[in-house]
């Protein structure tokens, strides 16, 4: 490597870190909103957990075995919620990231500074993935201490690694709604409706073959579905590693897909808005 | 009046009505309903956002019938009918879940509508002029109750075409009145989320918090009994649960009430404490964050 692409290397790094610094001092500028998304995540999942209750009578439903492997349905909607807390991350912090620079008024001189975009982009990702995994560090300590999760030291590191994947996975779509963003302008309103795309159309709270087969097929190119089968089949299910080799697989395939879809929309879209003129209008 | 020479006019006075009188009570209504209009206009410049959020309601339906189906392996739950008479797992969800939308009124429309002027930029614009803080609220809330009529009426119709719906046509009108009801004690709440959104500016995590706090304690797809006998306490300090236990009273057929007593006195008294309650609140910040200084800070 010569001197100039060490620099050019260290400068890129340089960026990464400093979007990370500002984006953890946001963080402690507003401690409220760090507590809102540790606590409200498990208010949102509590009524499922009383409508099922209400509807079987008891903690096990054995309707609900035949489907997903496992009768007990608090933890599968405890797990579901977590793992949910990264796609609402990613999409309002990252997806909607350009638009809140437009707002602050800082946009303009992020994109025309010399630098290589992309890095800012990793930098937000980044920052973003370091504030949702410590939220989910907190839930799935309260979720093993008061719901009932049970884990086992062997399937740590698997998890994390699915965790990761779905992390780049998330980031792609993420950096395509920040494309957009850049054009339509309306990021808030794009990032709800993929919010619903997630909600709806991925196992978060019931299993995927409970969907009609199209929407099963939809369901099947987002990252979370597999990210939630494989974590569920090793935290519930106990199954083995081996076992869920395909999910993360195809996990693996997802990412590159939306990742490489992400970056080359983003670029498309900044020289689009520069050129036309558009890319400080609201 | 001639002033250095040029003449000068003297600026045309109004009469800004005040005290309780007919005049005074029109022009308030006058305020209420040209905020609402603003609101549409606002609302239909985006027509994107507008269909998005005209939709959003029977979103997040959706994952409670889909999980409810996939429990009991059916429409039907024996438990269910145990507890509240009628075993009809969508029927009931759907019931319940219609006044989500009306919540979001009172703690998005009102108690978030206010800081939004505040990203306008035009809050301290419209607060200074000679109406009622509280009609500007109102205004808001009048769009917001018409914007959920028209989600509650798709949701409808979609959940008809999917599923079917066993509701009792004769319920309907009866079932307005207490909707009605609700909505005037929503509306002392709202007030309540207003002041507060005034004082602690975060305003979407006042409204996001108090949103699924009141899911959580209102009966929209359970019945009270199974939540912990604190919640049920305080489940009866918000008019939510009052009002989805009449309303399903006359719209579901064999629907036993989970709770004993006379909704209409429960939902009156709610009224009058939550409206008394929120204009007192609401004034009582407007004079303070005033004294402060601190009504246009983020």
């Amino acid at each position: 490597m010569g001197s100039s692409e060490t620099y050019s290397f260290k400068a890129n790094l340089f960026i990464i870190w400093s979007e990370v610094v500002k984006n953890i001092k946001f963080m402690m500028a507003y401690p409220v909103i760090f507590v809102f998304w540790t606590i409200f995540p498990f208010f949102w999942f509590l009524p499922f957990i009383f409508q099922c209750q209400a509807f079987v009578g008891g903690l096990h439903s054995a309707n609900f075995e035949q489907f997903t492997g496992t009768s007990d349905y608090i933890p599968f909607i405890v797990i579901g919620a977590i793992l949910n807390g990264y796609v609402l991350t990613s999409l309002y912090g990252v997806g909607e990231s350009m638009r809140r620079e437009a707002y602050r008024g800082t946009l303009d001189y992020l994109l025309s500074s010399p630098s290589n975009k992309a890095f800012i982009l990793i930098g937000k990702a980044l920052s973003e993935s370091i504030k949702s995994t410590m939220y989910a560090a907190i839930q799935f300590v309260v979720g093993i201490l008061v719901f009932g999760i049970y884990v086992t030291i062997e399937i740590i590191m698997p998890i994390v690694l699915i965790i990761f994947l779905l992390i780049l996975g998330l980031y792609g779509i993420a950096l395509m709604l920040a494309a957009v963003s850049l054009q339509f302008k309306q990021a808030h309103d794009l990032a709800h409706t993929l919010e619903y795309v997630f909600y709806v159309f991925t196992p978060v709270r019931y299993p995927l073959q409970s969907l009609p087969f199209w929407a099963q097929v939809l369901g099947s190119f987002l990252p979370l579905t597999y990210a939630l089968i494989a974590v569920r089949s090793l935290m519930l299910l106990k199954q083995n590693v081996l076992a869920v080799y395909q999910e993360i697989f195809l996990l693996l395939v997802v990412d590159v897909v939306a990742i490489f879809l992400g970056f080359y929309l983003f670029d498309w879209m900044e020289k689009k808005t520069k050129s036309s003129g558009s890319i400080s209008h609201y | 009046m001639k002033r250095k020479g040029k003449e000068f006019r003297e600026p045309k006075k109004f009469l800004c009505p005040y005290g309780f009188t007919l005049a005074n009570l029109k022009a308030e209504m006058r305020a209420i309903w040209e905020n609402n209009v603003k609101e549409w206009k606002i609302e239909f410049t985006y027509p994107l956002s507008f269909i998005r959020q005209s939709v959003e309601p029977l979103i997040f339906l959706l994952p409670f019938i889909v999980y409810g189906l996939v429990l009991i392996g059916g429409r039907y739950s024996d438990s269910l009918m145990s507890l509240v008479g009628t075993g009809d797992i969508v029927t009931y969800i759907f019931t319940g879940y219609i006044i989500m939308g009306f919540i979001g009124t009172s703690v998005w429309a009102m108690g978030f509508g206010i800081r939004k002027e505040q990203w306008y930029g035009t809050f301290e614009s419209i607060y200074v002029t000679p109406t009622s803080r509280i009609s500007l609220v109102l205004g808001m809330a009048l769009h917001s109750v018409v914007h959920q009529g028209i989600s509650v009426f798709f949701e409808f119709l979609v959940i008809y075409a999917i599923f079917g719906l066993a509701l009792r046509i004769e319920g309907i009108l009866p079932a307005l009145g207490i909707l009605a009801l609700m909505m005037l004690a929503l509306c002392g709440f709202g007030l309540f989320v207003s002041s507060l959104a005034l004082v602690l500016k975060e305003g979407w995590i006042i409204s996001e918090g108090l949103y699924s706090v009141l899911m959580i304690l209102s009966p929209v797809a359970y019945p009270l009994t199974v939540l912990p006998s604190i919640a049920q306490q305080m489940s009866k300090v918000f008019p939510t649960a009052p009002a989805l236990i009449g309303m399903r009273s006359f719209l579901i057929e064999n629907y036993t009430p989970e709770v004993m007593g006379n909704v209409f006195l429960h939902l009156l008294a709610l009224d009058l404490a939550w409206i008394i309650f929120g204009v007192m609140i609401f004034y009582a910040t407007d004079v303070y964050i005033r004294k402060r200084g601190t009504l246009g800070k983020y």
